[in-house]
């Protein structure tokens, strides 16, 4: 362990982060100011889509993930209202004019705005924040190729790998043509014609809400029967039928094999699904979401000895210490999992080991995460396919599909699906999905009590907030169906 | 009923004798025609329980003239014609009727007067207040004045909308259509789980007899679940205030809307009708609204409220209405310096001042049930009135007046009467919302309550600006604040005003049941982006309190 309060006297830095997303600038701000350690942040200068020089205070998140994505998920989300008012009396237009030059602007404007607090948010906690493209030289040494032109070498006795991860699109022919997440949330229009988008996890999903919502016609396609691989298959089924009847087209057990350019600027992209001839469809745009790659090359990890796993993220060991010792790796470039909030613990977790003598773990254990497709899934714990494999013994699944009280007046043919598993032999609730609105707020808190232990009989013993969604999750009386489990104890 | 003893209760045991004795008695023909029967033998006072004397006993004898014995039943109702006969089918007496009959096999009855939107003596409908009068057709209301919002906020999204009109008529007509389709909802759960349903006002007789318009029945045990109903003050031209059953039911919007009231169905109404276009003033007593909610919370509500839009008139006694020519209201208040201010050109005066406990006319008192200052029925832990086979559950009893704790209340009185596991409701941490705009939810203590009961309490605070609102220019704020008991790390208190936060408190409320600390709130990862995660991330106090007074802040 590297003691904060000694000097630096052989180093620079106590500490040089390299990425200043949302891990990396945690790390760095909390282990100067609570810790009192002398730190240095390396960021690439701003941009809105990322590349191998480009990036931005505030890194995936804040720039090209969670926040503009949640905007644009808030803006294409009216559509709704203007349907479901007028079962309420309004007289609405149903789809009022939309200007998207106009949303983007604002998006942009405000992603800047947040670009800012970051930097202030290091500079008021005296990071020094260094821009431009960092490697490493060896185990303590950073060179970094100034954005205004030369380059500065910095010591530290601390490195921390926060580089994050960039989107990655699946090898097909024509793959040039398509768009990935970053471009999607820059587009100049709003395509009036088809949009394909390509996968079927969150992001690709929570995409098509958006455009979707926005008025364009998006077909989705991907190689599994249901989207949203990972994710409880009784919730992928719902939301699949969710969006199914909000207008966006499904293609399951399907692979794009080519995509071509056509004349008049569209494009054709040719796709197989299971068991049916080839076909072929025209997208004024195509959009990968076929995965996320870690951003760990050209940074000089194998010259300091910086093990990486086959698929290319850093190898860490439960402190997030890498192969070598004085250097240390968070959030998505030590792919394990991908999750902002996620990255914040183990930043967390890194100050109090190597500046506050505190060696501490990041618990991945009921991490909750949500998907912001409309009407949005969160969950926390196990999925009832996970229960399955990983519990010994017998667990109750509690099932409930209602119509939300708003939709009994909008009219709206959607209902909400709630599920809770309990483990039989301790009554402890190890699972909570729910599909339907304000899933993600309302499985925070549910989180807090599946994570603090609470039983299936003390979620019974807490009085319902009337009316809400939520207090359904406190009044499951009879369990749907109980299955056997096969995992180990 | 003339020359008709009030009757009260009795031990089960010494009953059995007194019943034989009465189907004795009501082989001779000269009973036939009458009208009732009760087994139990007079008591003076219902108040001293178990015992009462072989006088008693004799003089009740003389009362089987009158008796006409219900079939005793063939399913082990014994005597009555039933085991339970609850008078009121809102949520809780539905709740503990269908949890009798269901999980512990009692033969079960229900009463309940007509249904009607607006209640009175003589029209209720299954399903209540909550149903009828309450929590859902304001919810829809809610919902309804939202959407004013949302177009307003989707301009800053890049929508070209305007506020589109308002068919007010056919809105109520929706929210009427789903009330009637509840209302059969809860009639039909009855059914389906043998409950029967008697239509009609239900009165005591006797400890055991309930009269519904005419018609007696016997129950071994009474439920009284009659709930509560909105009351008015006394004030000069109170006929012309309005209260929350009407308010619910206006033909139009008013153009321009006095509240009277700071409480939660106040401020609940004002942000509907507000949304909905409504000049709306709110007059209460207090500096400020919502008394018994956190202070600092309520200091917050106060701002946005007028953010919102809505006029506040905190410090303010209302004592006069009247009524001009144009048919307009005005309404006379005292401020603070006791000067009289009148405001004029009122559509509506909505007193939304209070609710009282429905007793009036029921026999309550004639057969000993204790009634409280309030008029709500004297009940103990477990919801026994001072008469013991008659127990007292929801608004009635005026404990906590919400939905969620009538039928706590309801299905601890099933398993306490009937299924032989004494079971008391638990009041702690009983989480509540105000659905106002914005809205307001919170569960356990507030500042000054925990700081009253523990002394060094520390607090966290955050103030938030809603995600939506960076781009949509709506200026509405939220806010969210911790209370932990600083020697135990135990939470004490959440709180939170802003968008959907009455969802957000729900799963927070299971954590403090089972005890959560702060530690434990800490581990928790968010989720991204939500407003809820700032619950799981506020790490340092704001301020701390020791000895109940403020220490430094941010240590």
């Amino acid at each position: 362990m590297v003691s904060g309060h000694s000097s630096s006297e052989n180093y620079d830095f106590d500490l040089v982060t390299i990425g200043a997303g949302s891990g990396g600038t945690r790390a760095s701000r909390i282990s100067a100011q609570q810790y009192g350690a002398k730190v240095a942040c390396v960021e690439l200068p701003f941009d809105f889509v990322a590349t191998d020089e480009k990036g931005g205070a505030g890194g995936t998140c804040v720039i090209r993930g969670c926040v503009p994505k949640k905007l644009l998920v808030y803006g294409s989300a009216f559509t709704e209202e203007f349907r479901d008012a007028k079962g309420f009396g309004w007289t609405a237009e149903e789809r009022p004019p939309f200007n998207w030059k106009q949303l983007l602007q604002k998006k942009a404007k405000e992603v800047e705005r947040l670009n800012g607090v970051y930097k202030k948010l290091l500079r008021d906690t005296g990071v020094e924040l260094i821009e431009g493209r960092a490697k490493l030289k060896d185990r303590h040494t950073v060179e970094v190729e100034l954005s205004g032109g030369g380059t500065k070498t910095v010591t530290a006795k601390v490195i921390l790998l926060a580089l994050g991860g960039k989107p990655v699109k699946a090898p097909i022919p024509g793959k040039e043509y398509a768009i990935t997440s970053d471009d999607a949330l820059v587009l100049d229009d709003l395509p009036e014609a088809s949009i394909v988008i390509v996968g079927a996890g969150y992001i690709s999903v929570e995409f098509s809400g958006i455009f979707n919502g926005m008025g364009a016609d998006v077909h989705l396609m991907y190689r599994k029967p249901l989207p949203l691989t990972g994710f409880d298959e009784e919730c992928r089924q719902h939301v699949s039928e969710n969006m199914t009847k909000r207008g966006i087209k499904l293609y399951p057990s399907t692979s794009p094999t080519k995509i071509e350019k056509r004349d008049d600027g569209k494009f054709t992209v040719h796709y197989e699904t299971e068991g049916e001839k080839a076909k072929t469809i025209v997208a004024a745009v195509v959009m990968f979401g076929t995965g996320r790659a870690p951003n760990t090359k050209n940074i000089g990890l194998e010259d300091a000895g910086v093990k990486l796993s086959k698929k290319g993220g850093i190898v860490v060991d439960e402190y997030s210490k890498t192969s070598v010792d004085n250097i240390y790796a968070i959030g998505d470039v030590t792919e394990r999992l991908q999750l902002t909030p996620v990255a914040i613990m183990e930043g967390m977790a890194f100050t109090a080991t190597v500046f506050g003598d505190k060696p501490t773990k990041p618990s991945f254990e009921n991490v909750p995460s949500a998907c912001f497709i409309q009407p949005p899934l969160a969950y926390v714990g196990y999925t009832e396919e996970q229960a399955k494999e990983k519990i010994s013994g017998e667990v109750d699944v509690y099932v409930s599909k209602f119509k939300p009280m708003k939709n009994v007046l909008s009219g709206r043919d959607e209902k909400t699906l709630m599920k809770m598993l309990v483990e039989v032999s301790t009554d402890k609730v190890i699972g909570v999905h729910m599909v339907g609105p304000d899933a993600p707020e309302i499985l925070q808190g549910i989180a807090v009590a599946v994570k603090s232990g609470a039983s299936k009989a003390q979620f019974d013993s807490t009085v319902g907030i009337h009316p809400s969604a939520a207090e359904e999750l406190v009044t499951m009386r009879n369990a749907t169906r109980r299955i056997k489990c096969n995992g180990k104890a | 009923m003339a020359g008709r003893t009030v009757l009260s209760v009795s031990l089960d045991k010494s009953r059995s004798a007194f019943v034989a004795a009465a189907r004795q008695h009501l082989r001779q023909p000269s009973c036939r025609r009458a009208l009732f029967c009760s087994f139990a033998p007079a008591q003076p006072s219902a108040g001293n329980l178990p015992g009462y004397s072989t006088a008693h006993r004799r003089q009740s004898a003389c009362r089987f003239r009158h008796c006409q014995v219900r079939a005793s039943s063939s399913n082990g109702t014994g005597d009555y014609d039933y085991d339970l006969f609850t008078i009121g089918a809102g949520s809780g007496g539905v709740r503990a009727s269908r949890f009798a009959s269901t999980n512990y096999g009692a033969k079960v009855a229900i009463c309940e007067m007509p249904f009607d939107l607006i209640s009175s003596e003589s029209k209720g409908g299954a399903g209540g207040t909550c149903v009828l009068r309450g929590c859902v057709p304001k919810k829809l209301m809610v919902y309804g004045g939202e959407f004013a919002e949302s177009f307003e906020d989707a301009k800053g999204f890049g929508w070209d909308s305007t506020r589109p009109g308002l068919t007010w008529e056919r809105f109520m007509d929706n929210k009427n259509k789903e009330l009637d389709r509840l209302n059969s909802v809860y009639m039909k759960i009855l059914a389906n789980n043998n409950v029967t349903y008697h239509e009609g006002r239900g009165k005591l007789l006797d400890a055991h007899t309930i009269d519904v318009d005419g018609k007696q029945f016997t129950a071994k045990h009474i439920l009284i679940a009659t709930g509560g109903k909105p009351t008015k003050i006394p004030i000069e031209g109170a006929e012309h205030a309005i209260i929350s059953d009407q308010i619910l039911n206006l033909s139009k919007v008013p153009k321009k809307l006095a509240i009277i009231g700071g409480g939660y169905i106040a401020l609940e109404f004002a942000g509907i009708y507000n949304h909905f276009g409504a000049e709306t003033h709110v007059f209460y007593r207090q500096p400020l609204p919502l008394r018994g909610f956190d202070e600092e919370v309520r200091n917050f509500m106060s701002e946005q409220y007028q953010q919102h839009g809505l006029n506040l008139h905190p410090q303010h006694t209302p004592v006069k209405i009247e009524k001009a020519a144009d048919g307009t209201l005005s309404l006379t208040a005292e401020d603070k310096d006791k000067q009289k201010v009148t405001l004029g050109g009122f559509d509506h005066v909505l007193m939304a001042t209070g609710r009282q406990p429905n007793t009036q006319n029921m026999g309550l008192e004639e057969v000993g049930v204790k009634l409280e200052k309030s008029g709500a029925v004297a009940v103990d832990k477990a919801s026994r009135t001072s008469v013991p086979n008659i127990w007292a559950i929801g608004d009635v009893t005026n404990r906590l007046n919400l939905t969620p704790v009538a039928l706590m209340e309801g299905m601890a009185f099933a398993a306490t009467a009937f299924g032989d596991n004494e079971s008391f409701p638990d009041y702690e941490n009983v989480a509540s919302a105000v659905f106002s705009s914005p809205p307001l939810a919170h569960v356990g203590l507030s500042e000054e309550q925990a700081v009253e009961k523990y002394g060094d309490v520390d607090v966290y605070t955050s103030g938030f600006k809603p995600m939506r609102n960076t781009i949509s220019g709506n200026q509405g704020r939220g806010f969210q604040k911790i209370v932990v008991d600083a020697k135990t790390d135990r939470v004490l208190g959440m709180h939170m005003v802003g968008p959907e936060c009455a969802e957000i408190m729900q799963g927070f409320a299971a954590a403090l049941k089972i005890g959560l600390k702060k530690k434990q709130l800490d581990t928790v990862v968010g989720i991204h982006p939500s407003s809820a995660e700032e619950f799981v991330t506020m790490r340092s106090p704001e301020r701390r309190i020791r000895n109940k007074q403020p220490v430094e802040a941010h240590a």
